[in-house]
């Protein structure tokens, strides 16, 4: 063991742009490393500590944790690198066991571990996973409310398109939205998982329409939320009807910089900012994490920091589809005791609320 | 009479067989020099260790290394190749100085870490890679002999945990200051170009471009290596995000 951690965060590199900014940072003076030589290393970088981390409690605690990046290759997350990516995310867990950690959180492609590979999670007594994904559910439905707020709309008026709809977080913000919309429209590749879902929330008694085709399903709506990274992220921007709100939560994401719907907003979905802040060791903050408002994070991440924080290192969540409503109330009243909360919505060009609220009246314009 | 089934190579073909002769010569070149430096490395660790047992094992392992030579060179008289080598060679000259630095300030786990973790991370893991594409005995003799290299390293890796836990801070600061002249000189000697000129050992131009003629990749070999390294250096126990850091920092 290396030393003792709190909390250890598995993630991978989101974009190779990405990954040459961690290395980039890591070799300090040096000329970066051309992208070539880049995409001829990182595939053969065993999963190991990038950085230590520090979170603060705003009631005072402090909890210590490691994030450990599997260095998954960007290009790589497609089903027929299945094999090796699970080999390399159980490394990462080995790692984190390793490390000491009493908490771990299986970040981004890192949760299939958890949803549904049990197999091949490594066991040890004093280490619990999790995959985070509840208090990611918690902050893309509070985004989603601030954002209706903000365009001053109501939910409950609201057709809502989850894109994604069959996988843990998608179903767990289907679960949580169906009684609060007055229509529910959800889109994923599965068709049987899909009408499994459907069966289930039908019991709501919220209007439910399904289906595969996400520009048929898109034209529909007005709010949107992008739980699945999209082969073609296209779609969300041509497709859509005028003024609609999207709230992009896949990992990777699925909308860059410039690339915004003409007569809609777009905001990043499933981020969280800790108000006591975090520090990070070798300092990464902003590479690891570069977003427009300081300390914030993947909530999966924040999941992890959240139950280190509260002494709860138990597997939260686990499984698929097993998200509740008072889960997600549940987790998400230990981030804000701890100050892990809800920041400004931004996309990647930038804060995007004022945009939002400049939505309804466009669209009566 | 010609024998009915003999193929006669066309012209292509001949050409094509004698290119890829010539970068399995300089591909050899390179191993045989590295066995050499190991064996040579071997002796003269012999020189400082004070145990008796640790001495003949230091002069067996130099035995193993002038074997796994003999080897290869042999495999190269069977594809009609004379292997050369020259431990004086640029980069392999450069790896053997660090080393006599550490024999000299008798530093035997200075020796261990260059010699066992950072050069033999290169024979293990560049051998693994050449022994799926070489052909016939070639691959057969490559593979063996990174299984026979592996072990030395793992008779090296309980060695050196047991010194870490003495002194960490002491044993990270020495494995950083070696790696950044060992590493350094290895990550030259596997970039894309040859910054510092002929590597001395390749019969003509630089094999390197032509690895690809025989299902060869450069960039494999380097990945590979720092690979195993990295995993090395995680099993002898220093911190992921200290090692990650130093890799991040070779020369490309």
């Amino acid at each position: 063991m290396l030393s003792s951690a709190d909390f250890a965060l598995i993630g991978h590199p989101e974009s190779w742009s990405a990954a040459a900014a961690v290395l980039s940072a890591l070799r300090g003076r040096q000329p970066a490393i051309p992208a070539q030589d880049l995409r001829e290393i990182i595939p053969w970088i065993p999963p190991r500590t990038v950085c230590r981390v520090r979170v603060r409690s705003s009631c005072g605690r402090e909890a210590r944790g490691v994030y450990i990046d599997s260095f998954i290759p960007p290009d790589r997350l497609e089903a027929r690198f299945l094999r090796e990516n699970l080999v390399r995310v159980r490394g990462a867990a080995e790692y984190a066991i390793r490390e000491g950690a009493k908490i771990v959180t299986l970040g981004g492609f890192s949760s299939i571990l958890l949803e549904g590979k049990l197999d091949l999670l490594p066991q040890h007594p004093g280490t619990s996973f999790t995959t985070g994904n509840t208090l990611t559910v918690a902050l893309i439905l509070r985004g989603m409310e601030r954002a209706v707020d903000i365009a001053g709309r109501s939910l409950r008026t609201a057709s809502l398109l989850i894109i994604g709809a069959s996988g843990d977080v998608g179903s767990g913000c289907a679960c949580c939205l169906a009684p609060r919309v007055k229509r529910l429209l959800l889109c994923a590749r599965n068709p049987d998982r899909l009408q499994k879902l459907r069966a289930e929330l039908m019991r709501l008694g919220t209007e439910i329409e399904v289906g595969t085709d996400v520009r048929q399903l898109a034209a529909k709506a007005d709010l949107i939320v992008c739980a699945a990274s999209l082969t073609a992220p296209a779609i969300l921007l041509d497709g859509v009807a005028a003024a609609t709100i999207i709230c992009d939560a896949g990992y990777p994401r699925n909308l860059q910089p410039g690339s915004v719907p003409v007569h809609g907003a777009v905001f990043f979905g499933g981020l969280g900012q800790a108000a006591a802040g975090f520090r990070l060791d070798p300092d990464l903050e902003g590479i690891l994490n570069p977003h427009p408002f300081p300390n914030v994070a993947h909530g999966c991440l924040l999941e992890g920091m959240a139950l280190a924080l509260e002494g709860r290192f138990e597997p939260f969540s686990r499984g698929r589809g097993l998200i509740t409503a008072s889960r997600v109330d549940e987790i998400w009243e230990i981030a804000v005791k701890h100050g892990l909360t809800l920041p400004p919505l931004f996309n990647a060009d930038g804060p995007v609320e004022r945009r939002i609220s400049n939505l309804s009246a466009e669209a009566r314009a | 009479m010609e024998d009915a089934n003999f193929k006669k190579p066309s012209a292509t073909e001949a050409s094509a067989n004698e290119h890829a002769a010539q970068v399995w010569r300089d591909v050899l070149a390179q191993a045989v020099t590295g066995e050499l430096v190991a064996a040579l490395n071997y002796e003269a660790l012999a020189g400082i260790c004070t145990e008796p047992d640790e001495k003949a094992e230091a002069l067996e392992h130099a035995e193993s290394e002038k074997g796994h030579a003999a080897r290869f060179t042999a495999a190269g008289r069977d594809l009609g190749i004379t292997v050369a080598a020259d431990v004086y060679a640029l980069y392999w000259k450069r790896m053997r100085s660090a080393f006599m630095s550490r024999v000299r300030a008798a530093d035997f786990i200075g020796c261990l870490l260059v010699q066992e973790v950072m050069l033999e991370s290169f024979a293990v893991a560049g051998y693994q890679q050449i022994a799926e594409v070489a052909p016939g005995k070639l691959g057969k003799t490559f593979a063996v002999i990174a299984i026979e290299e592996a072990e030395h390293i793992d008779h090296a890796v309980g060695m050196l945990r047991e010194e870490r836990a003495r002194n960490s801070e002491a044993f990270d600061e020495k494995v950083h200051r070696l790696h950044e002249e060992v590493m350094t000189t290895f990550a030259e000697m596997v970039a894309r170009e040859d910054r510092g000129g002929h590597c001395g050992l390749c019969y003509g131009n630089c094999v390197k471009p032509s690895l690809p003629a025989v299902g060869l990749s450069l960039g494999n070999i380097r990945g590979a290596s720092l690979h195993h390294y990295l995993k090395i250096l995680d099993a002898i126990g220093l911190p992921g995000e200290s090692t990650l850091g130093w890799v991040a920092q070779l020369p490309v």
